[in-house]
């Protein structure tokens, strides 16, 4: 079954009378549980093309299909709820509410969830359950963003996705988030959308996607995708 | 270039800014405006006075004063100038109205001030009239006057229209407290015409200008004339008593509530430059790194300060004088009370550093804002400014603090970190409370002050006025033919200060009186009640002296109680009493419940006044009370809403990218809003819980300050306690749904961007 189904879609941003076409007639469709890396320049469209996915931003044209549901019309408020049950965030910048702890930082999304998993099994499968009392700021990088991480599976979505994961990593920590990333979402069943430009992520990948200019330039399986390990970083 | 940045800043934070302009134009508006009102009051009643020779003391003989008598008087040292005088109540004929008639024999004290008309003369035939009567009463240069002065007629033509210090508040007795021109009014007519209509001169007083002290003038007189004779200062005269206790009222209005504004102000613009400045951090980094020199960018922040200190300042002063304007004008409020020709305003000098003051100390922390900004190197100053990482606070220890939920660990959390934030929203809140109990306990105060006055105490309907040549025995025929009370009252030295010993006889309740409770209580005939300003002077059963007015006689009376009097600071007694002590009196009013009109004319009569009358000179006087109550709530609503929401915004701002994180989560708007709202209505709630307290204590201060003009019963009702706490509470939550309505335009993808 297809998870994602993008169909023509367009955004453009307007600021006075210049127009910018940030995603130009979008067409592609991906299958469920596979790990999905959108690879391409800076300025690209992909991390458009990511927002529109994951419900952050609404396409000037065309539809957006995720688990059979057109998510393109959709109001303010469902596309809440949309982003609270489907999709899961992970951020090159963590994005973790400085003020709660690492626990409650994963138990926040019980409050949005119905499914919600339970937090300190996340917390756990992350490797940071000695952490749970502490807070963001006394965490290095990359165990903050295996707490986001857990975050983003703790909200048990469909699919999970990833803005430049390892960006803000030194690349040893950012092999071992990757590997996280992709065991946790390999156990869960989930789809994996990963945004980035390095090549290197994208020899992991089931599928790579390219994108250049707002258009899709290729879209290619790879039947075998070689594993963190095997990767020269 | 730089110039170009403060605009555009200025423009970027423009909700702070224009709070900020806001909070110091109410800050320096209230300040100024309250304090201009009670400095123009003292420098224009003072200029008056000094324009009509007012005088400084008042000798006063029944039988009236001799040639001899006024010869020595002015021959003595260190006397300016002295006149023989005389001032009585003269109805005008074939009406309800009455004048005071004035007549300065040597013209060189207790002059007038011609507005209109002839210049005076001392053998002229005419009447200067009061202005404020004649317009009142239609009355014209030209116009024919007959006054009625115990059974004798005055004629005259007005030949000018006046003012006079003496007559500055121009009321019949100490009874009435604002003039009513319509029916009370003053004139003067020259010596030559008193003597003309009496057919002798007839002088009661001597009024002198001096700047001797009382006592030392009190001797000196009855040194050159043999015998003692009574002497009242000016502060006890009603112009300038008036005119001073208005000043000292002003200055209680102008002194703690004011200030207050200003103090939340400038604390208000510190947690602003302050986040400001964080926000800015990156710039200052970034044009610390282009090579500009810290004193520049210090100089360039700083007049930020600058900027916002003198705009709100000059718009401040402005709002001041307008302010100030509406009690002090021709047409203000104070014109209801006040007789004078000019009323210009005058700032307190204290007035001017404050301001300056103000505006430097707004730069200086806009200075020191930046300064910790800039410390250390270009790379360091380059670092977006960090709030203080995380710690747990002691509430976290507690056992119920896992069983609370996300949200409410969030914003508890959240005050802490940010406390002068926290701290200012709180300060806000209790300004707004404390402002608003103050001001409306003040009004409550007053209309209980009336109401108490009017059904409690002033129990009759008619007061008659009696003349001063009337006979006690007579007199009391007459109350006892209207079921009337009676009052006497006359001037008396106790603990070195000049009060009125009151005595009553009140066998049909005319009149009533009531304990610090204000329980009514029934006089008793075995001592006298002291009003409750006297308290502390004697306890009850404490034998207390004092010595009539023009007598050397003293008396040792015992202390029976205490009395709450509303106007007059006074000690009481039955006439029971009176006569067992032996103490001489001249009846003054009867107090009856026959209306005026059924009353028989008679020359015991010297006038009548229905309480409503009385009462209604009250009115006005409320007015003023009212205004300044009105400017206190609609400053406290204007400071509320600015100081909750700049610091409401700051708080969305600071929490822009963990809102926009809780979004992206899938948290819906209203669940934010909430979260926002909720950390508002706590602020508040604590806020309000402080502010009633504080605020009672700030009347209390503001009342005892007022007690020694009237008593004043501390009274606040519960609608003062509910529009406050409702009020507060409606500002606190129109400006955090107007905050929380924001976080609909939070831009998910523009916030995620960047490190923390």
């Amino acid at each position: 079954m297809k998870i994602v189904e993008f169909k023509d879609v367009t955004r453009i941003y307007k600021s006075g009378d210049h127009e910018q076409k940030a995603l130009d007639g979008v067409n592609f469709s991906l299958d469920e549980g596979k790990f999905v890396v959108i690879l391409g320049p800076s300025g690209a469209g992909k991390s458009t093309l990511l927002n529109m996915l994951g419900g952050l931003d609404s396409p000037t044209g065309g539809t957006i299909k995720v688990n059979g549901k057109d998510i393109s019309t959709l109001s303010n408020d469902e596309l809440a709820d949309y982003r609270a049950s489907t999709v899961g965030f992970v951020f090159q910048f963590y994005n973790l509410i400085p003020t709660l702890t690492v626990y409650e930082n994963v138990a926040l999304v019980k409050e949005i969830s119905k499914n919600a998993l339970d937090p300190k099994k996340m917390i756990e499968e992350v490797g940071l359950i000695d952490h749970l009392h502490n807070f963001p700021s006394e965490l290095s990088g990359g165990e903050q963003q295996r707490i986001s991480i857990a975050r983003a599976l703790a909200k048990n979505p469909k699919i999970l996705l990833c803005d430049e994961p390892t960006g803000a990593l030194d690349s040893e920590t950012g092999v071992l988030v990757l590997k996280l990333l992709l065991s946790m979402a390999r156990n869960y069943g989930k789809t994996i959308v990963v945004v980035t430009h390095n090549q290197n992520i994208a020899k992991m990948a089931d599928v790579v996607i390219r994108v250049k200019n707002g258009k899709i330039k290729s879209c290619e399986e790879q039947k075998m995708p070689m594993s963190a390990e095997e990767v020269e970083w | 270039m730089l110039i170009r940045k403060l605009f555009r800043t200025a423009w970027r934070y423009k909700a702070q800014f224009i709070s900020m302009i806001i909070m110091i134009t109410i800050g320096v508006g209230v300040f100024l405006g309250f304090n201009i009102e009670w400095k123009s009051i003292e420098e224009d009643t003072a200029e008056f006075f000094e324009q009509t020779n007012y005088a400084d003391f008042r000798l006063y003989e029944e039988t009236g004063f001799t040639e001899e008598d006024i010869e020595a008087i002015e021959n003595m040292d260190g006397i300016k100038a002295a006149t023989r005088y005389i001032s009585v109540n003269v109805s005008l004929k074939d009406t309800k109205k009455s004048v005071a008639l004035n007549v300065s024999e040597n013209y060189t004290v207790s002059t007038m001030m011609i507005m209109e008309g002839e210049e005076y003369a001392k053998d002229a035939d005419g009447i200067w009239l009061s202005d404020r009567f004649a317009e009142e009463n239609e009355i014209a240069i030209g116009d024919s006057l007959t006054f009625i002065y115990q059974g004798m007629e005055i004629h005259g033509e007005v030949v000018g229209l006046v003012k006079s210090g003496e007559h500055m508040i121009c009321v019949a007795d100490g009874n009435q407290l604002m003039p009513d021109y319509e029916s009370f009014g003053f004139a003067y007519i020259s010596p030559e015409k008193l003597k003309e209509s009496l057919g002798y001169s007839f002088y009661p007083q001597i009024n002198v200008i001096s700047d001797m002290e009382k006592t030392e003038l009190e001797e000196e007189v009855k040194a050159v004339l043999g015998r003692t004779i009574l002497v009242t200062a000016k502060d006890e005269h009603t112009a300038y008593a008036g005119a001073k206790s208005e000043a000292e009222e002003g200055k209680t209005m102008g002194s703690i509530l004011p200030v207050l504004f200003l103090a939340i102000a400038i604390l208000t613009m510190i947690t602003t430059m302050h986040r400001i400045a964080a926000n800015e951090k990156v710039q200052i980094g970034t044009l610390k790194a282009l090579g500009f020199r810290d004193r520049r960018i210090l100089r360039h922040y700083t007049s930020y300060g600058l900027v916002i200190g003198l705009v709100g300042t000059v718009i401040g002063v402005v709002l001041g004088y307008e302010i100030a304007a509406v009690v002090i004008s021709p047409q203000g409020m104070m014109s209801t009370y006040f007789d004078l020709p000019k009323w210009p305003l005058v700032m307190p000098s204290f007035c001017i550093p404050v301001i300056i003051l103000t505006v430097v100390f707004l730069t200086l922390i806009s200075y020191l804002s930046v300064k910790r900004m800039l410390k250390g190197t270009a790379a360091d100053a380059l670092r977006p400014y960090a709030p203080k990482a995380m710690k747990k606070s002691i509430f976290e220890k507690m056992l119920f603090w896992e069983k609370l939920s996300f949200g409410t660990k969030w914003n508890v959390r959240d005050i802490l970190r940010h406390k002068s934030r926290s701290a200012m929203t709180l300060v806000g809140v209790v300004g707004c409370m404390l402002l608003l109990v103050g001001g409306l306990g003040m009004k409550d105060t007053m209309d209980k002050f009336v109401t108490m006055l009017d059904e409690d105490i002033n129990t009759y309907t008619t007061k008659i006025n009696m003349s001063e040549t009337a006979d006690n025995e007579e007199v009391k025929a007459l109350a006892e033919s209207v079921n009337g009370d009676w009052q006497a009252s006359a001037g008396i030295s106790y603990e070195g200060e000049t009060i009125a010993l009151e005595i009553y006889q009140v066998n049909n309740d005319k009149i009533s009186f009531l304990n610090k409770e204000n329980e009514q209580i029934k006089l008793t005939d075995d001592g006298v009640y002291l009003c409750l300003r006297l308290a502390d002077t004697a306890e009850i059963g404490e034998v207390i002296e004092f010595s009539p007015y023009g007598s050397e006689e003293t008396y040792e009376v015992r202390v029976a109680g205490y009395i709450r009097s509303l106007v007059t600071e006074c000690i009481v007694m039955t006439d029971t009493y009176a006569e067992s002590i032996g103490i001489d009196y001249h009846i003054g009013a009867v107090y009856t419940d026959e209306s005026a009109e059924d009353i028989e004319d008679s020359s015991l009569i010297s006038g009548k006044q229905d309480k409503h009358m009385i009462m209604e000179t009250y009115d006005s006087f409320m007015e003023i009370m009212n205004f300044m109550v009105m400017i206190f709530v609609l400053a406290a609503v204007v400071l509320g809403t600015v100081v909750l929401y700049n610091l409401g915004v700051m708080s969305y701002v600071e929490r822009y990218r963990e809102l926009a994180t809780l979004k992206v989560l899938g948290f819906r708007d209203q669940h934010i809003g909430r979260l926002l709202i909720s950390q508002n209505i706590w602020l508040t709630v604590i806020g309000v819980v402080i502010g009633l307290p504080t605020g009672f204590g700030v009347l209390q201060m503001l009342i005892t300050s007022l007690i020694s003009e009237y008593e004043l019963s501390l009274n606040v009702g519960v609608l003062t306690y509910s529009v406050s706490i409702l009020l507060t509470f409606g500002v606190s939550l129109v400006v955090s749904f107007m905050v929380a309505g924001r976080n609909k335009k939070i831009d998910m993808v523009e916030a995620l961007k960047g490190a923390e």
